[in-house]
């Protein structure tokens, strides 16, 4: 049995193979493994997106955090980082007494990681009173101030002549070390 | 002269059944390079996306640990504060106490009030107002209490008393 094929029809036939060829090679050389490629990184994407979310969540977490502590101690943060000013001191607390002088302050050693300063007062009080006054005050001052001891009240004809140390607290700095 | 009736058809290379075989590749070829082209397209994407993410992941690591650092600096300072105003409160509540705890007949002239001790100066009418009235809510409140006496010039008796809170390492070390 003789097959009659033309030479065109032997052409498309050609043509077909090739064609049919190129659309294999291409989809298992080219198309399949970039489409692994894309589920990969589709998946590695979708992690990665996880991961930020938990770390925007979290970071978000802590932002409302910082912001409420900073908002409900705003005094508290004020007051350690305000540097020590014995004129602005006795200014806001002469009302106390009938006469206050506060000394320069001196550095002592650092305490928790803050700075701390030793003030010498000497003032005069009629009644001790004001000085529980002042103590209440002091817990609203610009400045992280302990009252510490000795403290001495002497009677001084109708008033009474009181001298005491104070500590003041401040934020670490470095630069704060010479003063 | 012609042969025929009928004119002849035009011989062409694109009969019906090459065009719909060229119709059918040219469909598959253009869906698969639409598809590789999708593809393409979505990987740079991917690309792209994975880039900013880690820049975003990068900079909230870098912001994580300096908010962490500012809230703990805000707890000590806030747990220091509180110490601080609580022990300025009890300051004013034990000077006040003190001050309470002298009677109307004793007056004080000099008090010296220490983190463990007390040392008060003052006039008293007579050694047992002093005993009575002041030297024993002290000893309720002192581990240790010592009392010297001298005369004023107004027949009074000057006082001084001392009084100590020994520290619970020295009481332990005593027993």
């Amino acid at each position: 049995m003789k097959i009659n094929l033309s030479r065109q029809t032997i052409y498309l036939f050609a043509l077909c193979i090739f064609l049919l060829i190129f659309v294999l090679a291409f989809s298992f050389a080219v198309l399949i493994p970039k489409g692994k490629e894309y589920r990969i990184k589709k998946s590695e994407l979708k992690k990665e997106n996880l991961e930020l979310k938990q770390l925007s969540d979290f970071s978000i977490e802590k932002e409302v955090t910082l912001q409420k502590l900073q908002n409900d101690n705003v005094h508290i943060i004020t007051a350690f980082e305000t540097e020590f000013s014995a004129d602005r001191f006795e200014k806001q607390h002469k009302s106390f007494f009938s006469s206050l002088s506060v000394s320069k302050k001196s550095k002592l050693e650092d305490e928790d990681g803050f700075s701390v300063y030793e003030v010498n007062t000497t003032s005069k009080i009629s009644s001790p009173k004001s000085f529980y006054g002042f103590l209440d005050a002091i817990n609203k001052s610009d400045w992280m101030i302990a009252v510490n001891f000795p403290i001495n009240f002497k009677r001084e004809g109708e008033m009474i002549s009181s001298t005491f140390t104070m500590r003041v607290y401040n934020n670490a700095k470095e630069s704060n070390s010479s003063k | 002269m012609k042969y025929s009736y009928i004119n002849p058809r035009k011989k062409t290379i694109f009969t019906r059944d090459i065009q719909l075989l060229f119709t059918f590749f040219i469909v598959t070829l253009l869906m698969l390079f639409s598809a590789y082209s999708f593809l393409v397209f979505r990987d740079n994407r991917f690309t792209q996306e994975m880039t900013d993410i880690k820049l975003q992941k990068d900079e909230y690591r870098t912001n994580i640990p300096k908010m962490e650092n500012q809230i703990a600096a805000i707890e000590k300072q806030v747990l220091l504060s509180e110490k601080i105003f609580t022990k300025n409160i009890v300051l004013r509540d034990s000077i006040n106490n003190l001050f309470d705890l002298v009677p109307n007949r004793i007056t004080l002239s000099e008090a010296k009030i220490m983190e463990n001790a007390l040392i008060l100066y003052g006039i008293t009418p007579n050694k047992d107002v002093y005993n009575f009235m002041l030297q024993a809510p002290l000893r309720s409140i002192f581990h240790r209490t010592y009392s010297s006496f001298y005369p004023a010039d107004n027949g009074w008796l000057r006082f001084v008393s001392t009084n100590y809170i020994d520290n619970e390492e020295e009481l332990s070390n005593e027993d």
